[in-house]
């Protein structure tokens, strides 16, 4: 290697370097919060000092008095309703919409695309009277079904761009064979998207445990609130607590970044290939 | 071979459970919502219709309002300006091939998988005036002229804010921008290397215009969420201090579920719309073309 690519690589790395604090200080300061108890923390030590010992206390109140455990078990119910029977749903669309007979069908995608611009706010009034009306407001099958609906437009919009790549030939030798629609979706297109419905499924998990609007207003109950709205109770019930209040948002990251580094490299293609379709 | 081609109503079937939800939760309470925009209404008790009146209320009689749609706005122009420059910067240096590459990539990429409202709480901890980083810092290095209140001031309170949103957001642009990248041929770029043309110039020359799509996906999906910029407000000021970082969304918010003014409410949420659709239209006209 010449003297100037050396020298430009080492400014490379030392630019990524100064970046990769910056992405990690944050994190930092939040780590070392939370496992200083309250001593340590109104000691005057600074935000980025070790305390002498870890205070595993602050995880162990917040998953109990600030009730993160019931928080994070309410988003895993509502996570695991919404993402595969909205995925299914998707996926039906998508498939009529690249496979079979529509009339119109580039009108009925451009009419679901709507709703991924279209902000919360617009439904928010109307969905909370209707909610309160059908004694919808602080159920699983509430929030679940709106996170449905909020969901339609990006998965019928990866999906379609998937499914159009399958070629028609596998089509045409499944009709012959006498091989139904629905047949046709379940045992043959929908494996072959797999790829797709895996992004899908860890995006739209990541969407649904991160979501707050929505949550924190069909949701009126503390038992029934899920992470995001809950842990921002807990920053009015538990303002003066820094320990406990970073411990909770510890926790709560965890799936998120167990999600993440198991299978990152679906955010990578996933993103990928909404951009070439 | 032609095997069907009879009107199929079997195939509607398959769009029937996506279409009753999406209607039932999405269309249906969109247009209810422009109908009790015309209204004056508490959220209890009668309805009194006032044409338009609420929305002239809003541009002509509420200041909050005004600030509201111009910090909207701000956060738009500022996203475009330094989400995605950063974002395209880190997208060119992550490009090339050296060791590390994959592992700086995910790291850039992890505070988007956070939510707003942890990336709200993570930064209030930064940026507290007492016992924050971000002071603690400045006395260490003997900079204490530099110290603030930070989102507390509401001077610069909208734009510590968008700091902390560029620092959770910026991956997802990037991992866009990498992807665009990946599309441009390497030919076309040792052709121009031979010709002649500096990095520099090939760059902007060549590279970008070639990566038109990318910029239009990147560029959409970046002002649809400005626009609806609600989480990291709520989480870090709620809007204040004394309504200097009220946007849209969060003025909506308070207007509708705090002030309980339901008909000034959803006229705010209409605005919204309103104003998203004049960015959908174009983007849809695009997206079509390109079929």
């Amino acid at each position: 290697m010449s003297s100037t690519r050396l020298r430009s690589r080492a400014a490379l790395y030392f630019v990524l370097a100064v970046i990769s604090v910056i992405v990690l200080v944050p994190v930092a300061t939040v780590i070392l919060t939370a496992i200083k108890s309250k001593a340590d923390f109104y000691s005057g030590m600074g935000v980025l000092s070790l305390p002498s010992h870890i205070y595993w206390q602050n995880f162990i109140n917040a998953m109990t008095e600030g009730r993160l455990g019931r928080y994070m078990l309410n988003d895993i119910i509502v996570s695991f309703l919404k993402v595969p029977i909205g995925i299914l749903v998707e996926a039906l669309a998508a498939f009529a919409l690249t496979r079979l007979e529509i009339k119109h069908r580039t009108g009925i995608f451009i009419f679901f695309l709507l709703g991924m611009m279209l902000p919360f706010q617009v439904a928010l009034v109307p969905l909370n009277i209707i909610f309160s009306d059908l004694h919808l407001i602080n159920t699983y099958f509430g929030l679940f079904y709106v996170y449905v609906g909020f969901g339609i437009s990006f998965g019928i919009l990866i999906l379609r761009g998937f499914f159009k790549t399958i070629p028609k030939d596998i089509d045409e030798a499944a009709w012959i064979d006498g091989c139904g629609k629905f047949r046709l979706f379940w045992n043959i297109v929908l494996p072959i998207a797999r790829p797709a419905v895996a992004t899908l499924f860890i995006m739209d998990f990541l969407s649904t445990w991160n979501e707050y609007l929505l949550a924190s207003v069909l949701i009126t109950d503390k038992n029934m609130r899920t992470v995001a709205s809950g842990l921002m109770t807990f920053m009015g019930e538990h303002g003066t607590d820094y320990g406990l209040l970073y411990a909770g948002v510890l926790i709560s990251v965890i799936p998120v970044i167990l999600v993440y580094i198991f299978f990152q490299r679906y955010f990578v293609e996933g993103l990928a290939g909404a951009v070439k379709s | 071979m032609k095997v069907r081609r009879r009107i199929d109503f079997g195939a509607y079937a398959f769009l029937l459970p996506a279409l009753i939800i999406y209607l039932s939760v999405i269309i249906a309470p969109t247009i209810y919502s422009f109908v009790l925009s015309l209204y004056r209404w508490k959220g209890v008790g009668t309805k009194k219709f006032v044409g338009l009146h609420n929305y002239v209320a809003l541009f002509t009689a509420d200041p909050v309002f005004l600030t509201a749609l111009k910090n909207t706005f701000i956060w738009v122009i500022l996203t475009l300006v330094f989400t995605m420059t950063i974002a395209l910067i880190l997208a060119v240096l992550l490009n090339g091939s050296f060791k590390g590459r994959t592992f700086f990539r995910g790291l850039f990429y992890f505070p988007y998988v956070l939510s707003l409202i942890v990336t709200a709480l993570v930064w209030n901890w930064i940026y507290n005036p007492t016992a924050g980083f971000l002071n603690g810092l400045f006395k260490a290095i003997g900079l204490t002229s530099l110290q603030s209140n930070w989102t507390a001031d509401p001077k610069i309170s909208l734009y510590c804010i968008f700091v902390a949103s560029c620092w959770q957001g910026v991956g997802q642009p990037m991992i866009l921008f990498l992807a665009g990248l990946q599309t441009v041929s390497v030919d076309v770029l040792e052709a121009a290397k031979i010709d002649g043309a500096s990095k520099f110039k090939s760059f902007f020359v060549i590279t970008i215009p070639l990566m038109r799509e990318t910029f239009v996906i990147v560029i959409a999906t970046l002002i649809i969420a400005a626009m609806k910029v609600y989480d990291i407000i709520a989480g870090m000021t709620g809007g204040g201090p004394s309504n200097s970082t009220q946007t849209l969304a969060t003025y909506m918010y308070q207007q509708t579920f705090m002030y309980t003014n339901v008909g000034l409410g959803t006229a705010i949420a209409c605005v919204m719309f309103l104003l998203m659709l004049v960015i959908i239209v174009p983007y849809i006209t695009f997206t079509a073309k390109e079929e």
